[in-house]
């Protein structure tokens, strides 16, 4: 007969394994999105050494800023037009409102997500941290290609435009936000 | 029939008293019994069940009328909806269904004395009042600025229930689920080993009652399902500490995202958790009163084992609008097509099994009938709701609403209903009032489909769901609906007739009451069966039926 006690270990050790998948769900997947790209994640690369080919794309650039940071932050420029293969270069100007300085970090991604595989940063401000002094305003550049492999796909046959979008969040050094929220009714 | 050496096992020897029953306390509170502690479910399925249905009566006397009439605000009206979803599913549904029914009638129908681990089975029982209690301090305690309790739906999503719920009332929902959650993984334990283990000589796994197949697909979801969902739970917690972790916060390097499809990928399973058991209680219901063993047996089994399967990997599918690849759409677009085919399995086996049968129309019987059409009803709004485009629209909209509480409400409800009458003889030793049961049947299933048919229009009309007040155009049908609950109100008065009824009159039934038709081993055991059972072991021969 078999011993219940041996299918009661096999059974929590699966209950266990589990539970383990789940935590280690938040690395995998942070691994997985920046390897292939998912959910828009863009790559990053320390240069540029691929060919110019010519097949323009149109790279539309988007500014958002998280509801406790009191900052103004706004693209140059609505767009620009790139061949595939060819550096961007782009600025973005952002400028603290507030009374204090405040230490904010930029979150990024791309659409179409398909695109996001192919794009390509080589330097941008959202790898820093940055502390900005009150009415204090700043020039932030990035520098992006597109993949020229983007062509070779014939699923991104009908991107013509690329939105690379930003969030301003305060970085762990600010106030946490869930002592933010006030538990009485203002 | 199954072949016993011996008539009738159950009868007592001449001057036989003692079955060892504990007295009221010990018997009730340190209960090891596995059908005392199913009992005991099956009382806290109802009374949850009365707390849950208690929270959306008020959402529907709420919702009769455009304007904002009972609920002080929309997060009030919020909570309410939360509470509703997370009582029904784990303090209602999942009790009875797995609890209650699978502790009572899962070792007889295998042939095992009692469950593997009885000790672990008062302890996964007893979790669960415990986890009850936590969330109601929940709804008393402040959720955040507008007022006391968790409103961010049983869905969970960050950053809703972390910065959008700074106060204790969700720490007291995540330290209930927890608790319940573990009770569910160590009851999965539990069936698992019990089945795998414990069956009577002869019985092998493709003689066992698909009762006991249904419990033993289950189990093995929850205990897949629901270690991720408190792994989920646990990272929410440390989010919501200031200074702690930022896994779901963007603002940190998390992603929110993720929440959603650890909770989908418990989630989903936990919706065929909520209807595989109801499955295996309609497949006996019909078998029994066609007087027929089931058409296709291994079908029907296998087909569960696949629905499980398939459960694990069509997730996303409740989360198409959050900005997905068209080929991760397309994706789970088609697997979640694909369960429509064990699940069409089950339902043709049902007709087929029907079909040539001399058929009793008894109460169970109309419980599980009116199963099969409802579960249709809302299968069919499911294959609509699976493709992705489609989803863009309905998307939390009433017509979501519809869908799954046409699987759930009256899915998963009607299959307990089913099983409560089928089984009350042989769990009580008594006989229902036939004219209260009819009752009771017949003002639910008009009541829940004149509450659920009419949000199908609402939800094709754009109405969106989780919003207190509406416009002056949705007004029609959300009265017709709310109209419903009254209707199905008043059936779930004469349940509770039937119930006092029954127990006050006592017209006592024997061992078989439903007679030729009824195979599986609880028919064989008195009504109700004796404390202990099988003082003879069933030996389950070749050429049985199922």
């Amino acid at each position: 007969m078999p011993s219940n006690t041996k299918t009661l270990v096999i059974l929590s050790a699966v209950g266990v394994a589990m539970l383990g998948l789940g935590f280690a769900s938040d690395p995998l997947y942070d691994t997985f999105c920046k390897v292939t790209g998912y959910g828009g994640t863009p790559k990053i690369a320390d240069d540029n050494l691929s060919e110019i080919i010519d097949r323009t794309v149109k790279v539309e650039f988007d500014s958002n800023v998280a509801q406790d940071l009191p900052w103004k932050f706004k693209p140059d420029q609505r767009s620009i037009d790139v061949n595939l293969g060819q550096s961007g270069l782009a600025y973005y100007t952002v400028k603290n409102e507030g009374d204090e300085p405040v230490t904010g970090v930029a979150n990024f991604n791309v659409m179409p997500i398909k695109a996001a595989p192919f794009f390509i940063k080589t330097d941008c401000f959202c790898f820093e941290e940055q502390t900005i002094q009150p009415g204090e305003e700043l020039s932030l550049p990035v520098i992006f290609f597109v993949d020229p492999q983007m062509d070779e796909d014939k699923r991104l046959n009908d991107v013509k435009t690329i939105t690379l979008s930003y969030t301003f969040f305060l970085t762990e050094a600010g106030t946490m936000p869930a002592q933010n929220v006030s538990l009485t009714p203002s | 029939m199954v072949a016993l050496p011996g008539e009738n096992i159950s009868a007592e020897p001449a001057g036989y008293h003692d079955d060892g029953k504990p007295k009221f306390f010990a018997r009730w509170f340190y209960s090891t019994n596995h059908k005392d502690i199913g009992t005991l479910y099956l009382i806290f399925g109802i009374i949850s069940g009365l707390i849950g249905g208690f929270l959306s009566f008020m959402m529907r006397m709420e919702l009769a009328d455009p304007g904002i009439q009972f609920f002080t605000n929309e997060h009030q009206y919020l909570v309410y909806v939360s509470m509703h979803g997370l009582i029904m599913i784990f303090f209602m549904v999942m009790p009875a269904l797995i609890g209650g029914f699978g502790n009572w009638f899962v070792p007889i129908m295998v042939g095992a004395p009692d469950m593997a681990f009885p000790r672990m089975n008062n302890l996964s029982f007893w979790l669960l009042p415990t986890a009850l209690i936590c969330l109601l301090i929940s709804f008393v305690v402040p959720g955040n600025a507008n007022g006391n309790g968790f409103g961010g739906s049983w869905v969970m999503y960050p950053p809703l229930s972390t910065t959008g719920h700074p106060g204790p009332a969700f720490d007291f929902i995540i330290i209930g689920l927890l608790a319940a959650g573990f009770s569910s993984i160590f009851g999965a334990i539990n069936f698992i080993t019990t089945i795998l283990n414990m069956r009577a000589p002869g019985m092998t796994m493709h003689k066992m009652p698909l009762f006991a197949w249904a419990v033993l697909v289950t189990a093995f979801l929850l205990l897949l399902a629901l270690p991720v969902l408190a792994a989920a739970l646990f990272m929410l917690f440390t989010d919501r500490i200031a200074g702690g972790t930022g896994f779901f916060d963007p603002a940190r390097g998390g992603d929110p995202q993720m929440f959603q499809h650890l909770f989908w990928f418990f989630g989903h399973p936990e919706v065929y958790i909520m209807i595989l058991p109801a499955f295996g209680i309609v497949s006996h219901i019909i078998s029994t009163f066609s007087k027929k063993p089931i058409f296709g047996y291994l079908g029907m089994a296998y087909a569960m084992v696949a629905i499980g399967v398939v459960g694990f990997v069509v997730w996303a599918h409740h989360m198409y609008t959050v900005g997905m690849d068209v080929n991760l759409k397309a994706y789970f677009l088609a697997a979640t097509l694909v369960i429509a085919v064990p699940t069409g399995v089950k339902i043709f086996s049902w007709l087929a099994t029907m079909w040539g049968g001399s058929i009793r129309f008894t109460i169970p019987m109309q419980w599980a009938l009116a199963f099969i059409f409802l579960f249709v009803v809302g299968g069919v709004t499911g294959v609509m709701l699976a493709n992705a485009g489609v989803d863009a629209y309905l998307h939390d909209t009433y017509y979501v609403v519809a869908h799954f509480h046409y699987v759930l409400s009256m899915g998963a409800v009607f299959g307990i209903f089913a099983g409560f009458y089928y089984w009350f003889g042989k769990m009580f030793g008594v006989m229902y009032n036939k004219f209260l049961a009819a009752a009771h049947f017949w003002l639910f299933f008009i009541g829940v489909n004149v509450i659920f048919f009419p949000q199908h229009f609402l939800g094709l009309n754009g109405m969106p769901r989780r919003y207190v007040d509406y416009p002056e155009e949705f007004a029609i049908w959300n009265q017709v609906s709310s109209f419903g609950a009254y209707i199905t109100l008043a059936g779930v008065v004469f349940f509770f007739l039937m119930l006092i009824e029954a127990f006050i009159v006592r017209r006592r039934v024997g061992d078989n009451y439903w007679g030729e038709g009824a195979t599986t081993l609880e028919w064989t055991l008195s009504s109700p069966p004796p404390y202990h059972q099988f003082n003879v072991l069933p030996r389950i021969e070749d050429n049985a039926e199922h």
